[in-house]
This record gives C-alpha cells, structure tokens and sequence, in this order.
C-alpha cells in the first residue's frame, strides 16, 4: 500500500491500513465462528424436519428468515440486555480470562448469537433439501443393518446429503462473511466499522471504504475459492 | 467574491465605527438591538405562553441593556445569520450561544465568555468523577463525532464503543453495555431528562474539551466591549449569574448540568 503519487490522491497512511487489517481479523473470526455454530444447528434443525418437532422448527425457522437481520442484531443486543439483570449484565461486560481463553465482549456475543441464529436457519433450508436428495433406498438398507437413526443419519446420510448440497452450503458461508458487516450497528469492531472509523478520522472517504471492499472481496473470493478446491480434493480421493 | 463582500461590509462597520461610537447611537435611540435565537432552548428560544422570546442568553442581554439604560429590543436570528446581522448594523450585539473561534475573530469582536460548553459525559451515579477513571471503562460515543476522535486520542486506555446516535448510545448504558457515554453537555442533559430511570444517572463533574459562549460585538468598539465585560463580570460577583445559569440548568430545571464555568475563568 505504497502511495502511488502519479494518482495526486492522499493515501492512508500504515496506521489505518493497520486498523482494516484488525477489522479484517474480526470479521474472519467472527464469521468462522458463525459459520461452524450456524451448521451444527442448521443440521440439528434439518434432522428434526420429518420428526413431531415439525411445526415448532417451522415456526423458529420463519423467525429467523423472514425478518431482517438489522433487527435481530438490535434485538439481541439492545432488547435481550435490557431483559437481563443488572449483575448479569456486569459480569457480561467485564473481562474474564478462562487460561488463556478470553471472555468475547457483549458486542461480539450479541452479533455470535444473533448471526448464528439467522445463518442456522438459512443452513436447516440447504441441508434438508439435501437429505431428500439422497435416495430412500440409502435410510432404507441402513435400517437394515440395524443401524439406530441418528447412526444413519451421522454415517450413512448425511456425508451423501452434505455433498448434494456443498454449493449452496458454501453460498450460504460466504453470506455469513457479508452479513457480519452489519454488527457494526452494535459497535463490533469488524472491517465495515473500522472502516467507517478510518474514514472519521482521516476524512479521506473514498479511499476507506474502498479499501474496505478490496479487503472483503479478497476475503469472501478466498473462502469460495478454497472452498471449492477443498470440493475438487475431496471428490479425487471419494473417487478412488 | 464572498471574501469581498464580507470585507466591504468590515469597510463599512469600520467607517462607522470612525465617525461615531456605536454606545453614542444606542444612548440616543434608546434601544439596545441584539440578536438572539428563538428556536434554541434553553439559550434562546420563543415562549409559547408569553410569545416573547426568552432563554439565558436573553437574560444576559438584558442586563446589558438596563446598564445602558435602554429598552432591549431582540432580532431573532440562527446561526447562519448572526454574523451578516450584525455587521450590517442591524443588530449592535449578537447573544445567540456564540462560540468563539479564530475565524470569527476575523470579523467581529468577542466580550468574555458567560458561557462554556464541551464534551461530557453520562455514567452510573457517582461511578465517574475524574478524568483518570475513564482508563479501563467502555464508553459510547456517537459514530462519526469528533468527541470519538478526542476520546481515542487523549485515553487510549479507554474501549470506545461507536453507536449510530446518541439516542442508541445511552440505550446501551442504560442496559450496562457502557460505563459511560459522551457527547456535548447540554445534548446529554437534554437525553437525561426525558430517561424514565434518569435517578441512576448523572452528568461527570469535568469536561473534556472546552467550547467558550460569548456576546459578539461589531469590530472596533472598545468603549461597548468594555461595558459588556464589565456587566458580565458584576453578574459573576453579585451572584447574578447563577441565579441566571439555575434558571436554564439547575437541579429543578428539566435538564441540570453542573456550571463548572464562572464568568472570568477565561479571558
């Protein structure tokens, strides 16, 4: 990020450059978290698709997926503290440290939670869709070996649905790394924040939020391109 | 083409000014002319009840005009045309919560500040007295403020949380997201006054960048801007000027802010 003089524009100087990158680090943790979180949920939410839980994972699932995710972050953190008690809530905005674990802050909490709940239920959409695809026969002969459900869905299943459905799964990642942007409305420090905070500071807003899309762009390309690599592997050794 | 016309402007106040004294004029119309807003509570602002305008900057200005010896007579203005106003004589004063900067020392002349405005903050009662205490704390600050700027700069030790408005900031220190938020002291009274659970709360008792308030004088009076610094200062000493800051901003007005400015703390 060397200041290209010929262009006779300012440039950010390495300092703020230096807050995108923390911001960068932010949004890729917090959507890393999110998206390991959002598909153990999403796949519990699938399975219980066919079971007498039916009606009720409907209902949590439109929740989540017809309203904005604005709204839910706002929710999370502004509505469900004020609901908190008081000594509740002082403990969740201090620093603890578990070894060398730290506490998150509430903002981050709030944007795991609200993030996670949302991206679940887009997750639940795409690995049901997955596991109809595989045929009946697969739940079938499973059966047959005497197999209890959740050991066909773990082993037999869902390794066939997951692979039906990797695209969109993937898709549904790459959403997750876009819509941390929006925690910004509840002060997580990610790259859309930092950015806007570089811009107040600098003035130089062409060149922060610039910077802040060339960074998400190579963040979200990255991912899709490793994740589809990862598909290109995998399927070389299935195959063998 | 601007610069020009404000200079021939600065030429005729300043031929005015040569011919005759601007108290002279005064005397002998009877009438004080000053500018005030009438849409700015509670430094100027328009009565509902007694349709007159009214607020502090007023009741300082009418201390002016009975040391004159004249009837007050308030031009409503905002802050775009407090300036032309007053140097285009229309207005002899301009008591409008005029801060003092460089670039309007360029065209008009300041008295003593009466009044002093800056960043502050809302914290948990009794939880935020000193400025060393914000070391450590989560304070809110609006997104895009130059009080977010200061607050980075000056306490790196501080975890500054940015909040779209100031509105949305003190939800979160209602709910103990923050320990404090910060904004201009008269906007954070104003937010405190209409909270339902405003008793756990205060103001802090410092603030950290300062903005002076003082009445605007047409360039060049020396004999005016020496009887208003004197007005003022006697207000300080008879106590006159905190009967007239609790009026607008004690304890028993909607929106109490601690006066932590006395006239002639600043000159």
């Amino acid at each position: 990020m060397s200041p290209p003089a010929w262009l006779g524009y300012d440039w950010l100087a390495p300092r703020f450059i230096g807050w995108m990158l923390e911001g960068v680090v932010q949004t890729a943790w917090l959507s890393l978290l999110v998206c390991v979180a959002a598909s153990v949920l999403g796949i519990v939410l699938a399975a219980l698709q066919p079971s007498r839980l039916r009606w009720p994972v409907n209902g949590w699932l439109a929740a989540h997926r017809y309203t904005p995710l604005l709204v839910q972050l706002l929710l999370w953190y502004f509505g469900v503290a004020s609901l908190l008690p008081e000594g509740a809530m002082l403990w969740l905005n201090a620093p603890h440290a578990f070894g060398p674990l730290t506490w998150p802050s509430f903002e981050f909490l709030a944007a795991f939670i609200a993030l996670t709940l949302y991206s679940s239920a887009f997750i639940a959409g795409e690995v049901e869709a997955g596991l109809r695809g595989v045929p009946a026969g697969q739940y079938a002969a499973a059966h047959a070996l005497g197999m209890r459900p959740w050991q066909v869905l773990r082993h037999i299943v869902l390794p066939q649905a997951l692979r039906l459905v990797y695209r969109p799964l993937l898709g549904q990642y790459l959403a997750v790394i876009k819509n941390t942007s929006l925690t910004m409305a509840i002060g997580v420090a990610e790259l859309s924040y930092r950015s806007r905070q570089v811009e107040t500071e600098t003035l130089l807003t062409f060149q922060a939020f610039a910077v802040a899309t060339l960074l998400y762009l190579l963040l979200v390309l990255g991912t899709q391109l490793a994740g589809v690599r990862l598909q290109t592997a995998q399927r070389g050794y299935g195959d063998a | 083409m601007k610069s020009k016309l404000i200079l021939a402007l600065l030429l005729a106040a300043g031929a005015n000014s040569a011919f005759a004294d601007r108290i002279d004029d005064i005397k002998k119309d009877g009438v004080l002319r000053v500018a005030a807003f009438d849409s700015n509570p509670p430094f100027g602002f328009l009565d509902a009840q007694t349709r007159q305008i009214n607020g502090l900057d007023v009741d300082v200005a009418r201390h002016i005009a009975s040391k004159l010896g004249v009837k007050l007579e308030l031009v409503p203005t905002n802050p775009a045309n407090r300036i032309p106003l007053l140097v285009s004589g229309k207005a002899d004063l301009i008591a409008a919560n005029f801060t003092v900067t460089p670039d309007r020392a360029k065209q008009v002349d300041f008295s003593l500040p009466y009044f002093a405005s800056g960043q502050q903050f809302i914290a948990r009662k009794g939880s935020l007295q000193k400025p060393d205490q914000l070391a450590g704390l989560r304070v809110g600050a609006d997104k895009g403020t130059t009080q977010e700027i200061t607050l980075r700069d000056k306490y790196p030790a501080t975890k500054v949380v940015s909040y779209d408005d100031t509105p949305l900031a003190f939800a979160a220190l209602r709910n103990g997201n923050v320990n404090a938020i910060t904004q201009d002291g008269s906007k954070l009274a104003a937010l405190l006054a209409n909270a339902p659970d405003k008793d756990k709360f205060e103001i802090a008792p410092f603030t950290l960048t300062r903005e002076y308030q003082a009445i605007g004088l047409p360039k060049g009076e020396a004999r005016l801007q020496k009887l208003v610094n004197d007005v003022l200062l006697s207000l300080e000493k008879n106590g006159e000027a905190q009967k007239i800051y609790d009026r607008w901003f004690g304890p028993s007005t909607k929106a109490p802010l601690p006066r932590d400015f006395k006239i002639g703390d600043k000159v």
